[in-house]
Parts: structure tokens; sequence; C-alpha cells
């Protein structure tokens, strides 16, 4: 499969200071979430994808464009929401909707048609047609997204999309990525701080630390434990049940949230678990393979980066 | 479950069909998402948005549209002296009694030029150096003051809240250069400039050329309009480009708007106060030289001629940015040598390229951290 962000050994300095340090990197169609700690680079790497500062040594593509040369097709391809609240001074959100499709080429007539399409997309209803200095944190994370997308780029590059928001409306930004990569094909790069969002819609993971990629996998590799375990959850008290599985051989782990975890294959643990939590008298509440978290492989990224220097 | 506008569900779904099915509360005018592929307009013309827009916003303001109403009505008058021109020149024997007020004209390279003029019977000639004359204090007079007003009411918000509001990101991840976003800044001030000093000239010309009761005067006064152009050139760039660069020095609108008025007002007192010091120096020294004559005999005092004393400039006067403009628009509608205006188009081209230098790092500066 083409991939369609491919980065060779690029490095930037900021004067002396090293920025990004030979980054080599694929990107494919789908969520890929772009994670590290503050100063990790990830600002960085976004502004060298989108043509805004220079690389200082490497090459890199951008669908069928080229990096440093192509900045202007690049950016014509590329739907980019800043972190930083940024708007236009004075103007309604239909009006600055429209006004960021004009720049990115659509007539102005079809820009304004787009625009309330996108916004009706985006949930902005009649708050459209108020100034933006109006809007609340919700409201212009939402704009920003809508300015986005106006021009129906391939490939969309969300910085912190989902920060200021409240829960209910996370989920919905969070809805609108899904379905812009599923349905319509989108490559989305999703910068953020929120691990629980990549870790529920990304399908790659990237992880920068000290301008260096720590982790780039798919997230079903990540998330594959290093020895296979399967979690139980019961209901009623597990002291039975915990020492007639450790009877048949079997590995257990007690865990600070109250789950057990047994090491093995998830399909020979099943038969095990039902038999002991039948002869104990126990229900089973749920029995899952067992994951590693998005929290622990960051943790881990970041301090290996760290002990590396 | 529907969020609050109608819009996608607000639980994740696991499934795709979920995704793409359309939920029966949403809005009537929401189709979801839908692809976009029409033509697009060529990238080159994305400068023009910049000023629409520019041009849109500034227009808002109530002062800029009195002060836009109240810029043609200079026109009016230059309009009568264009008529009183033409009467003048259909009616030769009204000349003998403008007579006694061209003796009493300052002694200026102009006037003496329009008294010359008016005095020959060459009325083409005549007509060529009066309506030249008449357009280069068009723009000298009234519009060059009202320019700098019009520029500062619409030129300190252009950058200046760009840069408050962190717009530049918005900008710059568009398909869309940093000269290009200049140019679409710059282009506001000079479609705003265009309207109070170049479309009114270019009226009076043309008003002028119907007022006059032969075609040979299209032949005679060919060059007016590339001369308001040329003027008008003049007039824009140096001004346009200073005011955005006092506008992308301070994310504070206000504080650009006050540099941009002390640079003028500044510039005007030291050309008065230098002006009136060379001035009363030379007019010391003809007095002197006056009073150490030898008297007329019979006479019980001196009696001095009169005159007026021409107004001497110094080094100091070439800080003074509408004394510098007004000399390359003599210039322009051909009332000086380029020679005598030499310094002013320099130090007017020094103004130029610094303060584009000077915008364009400030535009910049954002991107690079």
């Amino acid at each position: 499969m083409t991939a369609l962000i491919d980065l060779v050994n690029i490095t930037k300095y900021y004067g002396r200071f090293r920025a990004l340090d030979d980054v080599s990197l694929q990107i494919h169609s789908g969520i890929t979430g772009l994670l590290g700690p503050n100063g990790a680079g990830k600002t960085t790497l976004i502004k060298v994808l989108l043509g805004l500062v220079r690389i200082t040594s490497g090459r890199g593509r951008l669908l069928d464009f080229e990096l440093g040369r192509q900045n202007r097709e690049i950016r014509a391809h590329v739907g980019y929401m800043p972190e930083d609240d940024c708007y236009l001074h004075g103007m309604t959100g239909v009006e600055c909707v429209q006004f960021v499709a004009q720049l990115s080429c659509l007539p102005a007539v079809e820009a304004l048609r787009r625009s309330h399409e996108i916004l009706d997309f985006c949930g902005l209803a009649q708050e459209r047609y108020r100034t933006v200095e109006t809007y609340s944190t919700g409201m212009r994370q939402k704009l920003r997204f809508a300015q986005a997308i106006v021009h129906d780029p391939p490939v969309l590059i969300l910085d912190e999309p989902t920060s200021g928001l409240d829960p209910e409306e996370r989920q919905v930004m969070l809805n609108r990525i899904r379905v812009l990569a599923r349905d319509h094909g989108k490559a989305v790069l999703l910068c953020t701080h929120i691990l629980p969002d990549v870790q529920s819609i990304s399908d790659a993971v990237v992880i920068l630390a000290r301008g260096r990629i720590q982790v780039a996998d798919t997230m079903a590799e990540l998330s594959r434990p290093t020895t296979p375990s399967v979690e139980v959850r019961l209901m009623g008290e597990s002291d039975r049940f915990v020492e007639t599985i450790r009877g048949r051989g079997i590995r257990v782990d007690l865990q600070s949230n109250g789950g057990i975890l047994l090491q093995g294959l998830p399909d020979q643990l099943a038969t095990h678990v039902w038999q002991a939590a039948s002869a104990c008298g126990i229900g089973v509440r749920s029995l899952t393979p067992s994951r590693n978290s998005l929290e622990e492989i960051f943790l881990s990224a970041v301090r290996e980066g760290g002990s590396r220097d | 479950m529907t969020d609050a506008s109608g819009g996608l569900p607000t639980t994740i779904p696991a499934a795709r069909s979920e995704l793409t099915a359309v939920p029966a509360s949403r809005g009537v005018n929401n189709l979801g998402y839908r692809t976009w592929s029409d033509k697009l307009v060529p990238g080159w013309t994305r400068w023009w948005v910049i000023t629409e827009v520019g041009a849109r916003r500034a227009w808002q303001s109530r002062w800029l549209r009195r002060m836009m109403l109240f810029a043609w009505l200079p026109a009016i008058w230059f309009g009568v002296g264009f008529f009183l021109w033409e009467q003048l020149a259909t009616h030769p024997e009204w000349k003998s009694g403008l007579h006694p007020f061209l003796l009493d004209l300052p002694d200026t390279p102009e006037l003496n030029r329009i008294q010359v003029a008016m005095s020959s019977n060459d009325v083409e000639q005549s007509r060529h150096t009066v309506w030249a004359w008449l357009l280069l204090s068009f723009f000298r007079n009234p519009q060059a003051v009202l320019m700098v007003m019009v520029i500062g009411v619409i030129s300190p918000p252009l950058i200046s809240q760009d840069i408050r509001s962190r717009a530049f990101l918005l900008y710059f991840s568009r398909p869309l250069t940093r000269f290009e976003y200049l140019i679409g800044k710059l282009a506001t001030l000079w479609a705003y400039l265009a309207v109070i000093s170049t479309l009114p000239a270019l009226a009076l010309y043309v008003m002028g050329i119907l007022l006059s009761q032969d075609t040979v005067v299209i032949q005679s006064t060919w060059d007016m309009p590339l001369r308001i152009i040329g003027a008008s050139v003049v007039l824009m760039l140096p001004t346009s480009m200073l005011a955005l660069c006092c506008s992308s020095l301070t994310q504070e609108s206000r504080y650009a708007a006050f540099g941009w008025f002390a640079i003028w007002i500044l510039g005007w007192f030291t050309y008065v106060a230098a002006t009136s010091v060379e001035t009363f120096n030379a007019t010391q020294e003809a007095i002197e030289a006056h009073e150490q004559a030898p008297r007329q005999p019979g006479r019980r005092f001196r009696r001095p001629e009169r005159r007026v004393t021409p107004i001497k400039e110094s080094v100091w006067t070439h800080l003074s940015l509408y004394h510098g403009l007004g000399r390359v628009q003599r210039w322009m509608f051909g009332f000086a040598e380029f020679k005598d205006v030499a310094v002013s188009a320099a130090i007017l081209m020094a103004v130029t390229l610094a303060s584009l230098g000077i915008t364009y790092y400030k535009i910049s500066a954002p991107m690079r951290v």
C-alpha cells in the first residue's frame, strides 16, 4: 500500500536547537495518532508537512508532492486544524468558513454553499451568523474543524481537535473524524494529548519524544501484549476461584482495579475459567483478552527517549 | 441520542453501518459530509479574496463611509476651476480682468508658469499647464490630507488584528504565499485611495474634455491620464507600505493608528519649523541689505518692495513625507525637473522598501517558531 505521507531522514534545526532528529515515517490512509510530550516536535513536524518551515535535511512526499518544493500544492490538498485559537476578527462563522474556502481556490458562490453544508455537518446551527468573537470554546473548535474540511482535502491534520470540549461534544467530534476517515477515505493525522481519544479511534500511532520517532506502528500491533493473557471479572468473592485456577497450573495476577489476569492463550483459558467458576458457584462478569494500554506504551516510549539522551 | 444541533449521534457506534446511516432527527439541511470535486479558480488570484474581504470589513466603519463621501466634495470645487478655464479659453477678452490677480500670486514655480500660460495666446499650451496645475492642486491639498485620514481609519487593524487573533496559521496553511497576503492587504488600501484620488482626478479630466468645444483638446492633454496614474502611484505605494508597516508592528490597532498619524503630524511640524527658521533668516538678510542700501533722493523713508518672500527649504524639510510626496507629484505633473526632486524620490523609495522589509519579516515571524 502506497503511503500518503512519506518522510525520509527529516532533520530540522531552529538555530542550534534540534527540533526534529532524523525522522523517517510513513503514514497511510485511516487515522494516525501523533503523540508526544510537550516540546517533542509535534508542531514542528506539522509545520514541516505544511511547508511552513524549511527542513534542514532529509526529504519527504505528501500525496504526490515533494516537501519544500511543491508547498502550494501540498497546502491545497491538506486540511489543517490548528491548536491555537486563531480566527478572523469581525467576521461571522459562515463568513470565516467561506473565506478560507475561497483561499483554497473554491469559487465564491460555491464556497458559500459548501460552508453552509459543512457547518451543518459540524453542528453549528444559527450560531454561524454570529461574529466569531462571541463564540464559546466548543463553537470555535467546531468552526476550526469546518475550516479544515471545507475544501474536501484528502489529508487532514488535526491538532488537539477535542481539547476544550465537554464529554458529549468530544464524542461527537471523534465520531465526525471517524466518519471522514472510514467513509470518505481521508488520511487523518490526529495530534492530541488525550490518549483515550487516540486509543478509541486511531488505526496507527506515532509517538515522538525529543524530536525522534519512538514508536510507529498500528494500534492492533501495539495493543497486543508480549505474553498472551485474559482478564477476568467476577460477580462476588474471587478467593476460591483464584485458588482453583492456580490449582490448574495457571499463573494468576490480581490487579488493583479488581480484575484477575490469567496468563495463557485465551481459547485454552476460557474453558478453565468457566469450569472453575462453575465449581466455585460464582458468576463471570467479563472475560476479555488483555491489551496493552496506550498510556503504558506512551510512558514507556517517552522514558526510553529520555534515557537515550 | 443526538447532539443539540440535530447533528451526529453522540455515542460512537461500533458498526460501520451506523456511521453511514442518516439519523431521523437530523436537520432538514444536514446532508452529512459530502465530497466536493468541482472546478477550482486559479491560485494566483487568491490575493483578491483578501482584498475583497478587507475592503468589505473596512466599509463597515461609519467614519470611513462619511470620509469617502466627503472625499469627492473637493472635486466639485476643482470642477468649477476647469469650467472657468474653459470659459476663459472661449472668451479671451475676459483675461484682461484677471491680470491684477495674476500679478499678486505668490512666487512659486507652478504659479509663475500659470502667469506665463495665462498671458500667452497659445490656448492649447496654456490649457495643458492650467489643467496640470489644477490636478496637482487637487492631489496635493484636499486629497493628500484625506488620504492620511482614510488610511488612518482602514490600515491599523489590517495586520495587527491578524497578529492578535493568530490568523496567520489560517492564511498560510492554505495555498497562499506571504507575498500574496501582503498584496491582498495593500490592494485593500489601494482600492480606497484610488476611489478618493485617481477616480475623481480622472473624472475631472473627462469633465474638462467634455467642457471644451474642440477635439484638439484630447491631442494636447493626452498625457494627463498617465500623469494622474503616475501621481496616484506616487501617493499609494509609500503611504500604503508605511501604513501596513505600522500595523504589523503591534497587536493593538490603536497603537498602529497613533504611529501613523504621528509620522505625518511630526513630519508636518518639522517642515513648518524648519522652513520658518530658514524663511525668517532670509527675510532678515533682505531687510538688512535693504537698510544698508543708499536712500533715494527726495524720500524720507525707504519703501520696501511689495513681494512675497519664497519659502526656503533646508535638509530637515525632507523629514516631512507630505511635502516629499508633493515634490515628486510636482515632477509628475511637469512642474519640476527630476534632479530637483531626486532626494525626495529616493527618500520615498527608501521608506517603501524599508516598510516592505519590516512588514514581510513581521508576517513571517510567527511561522519561524
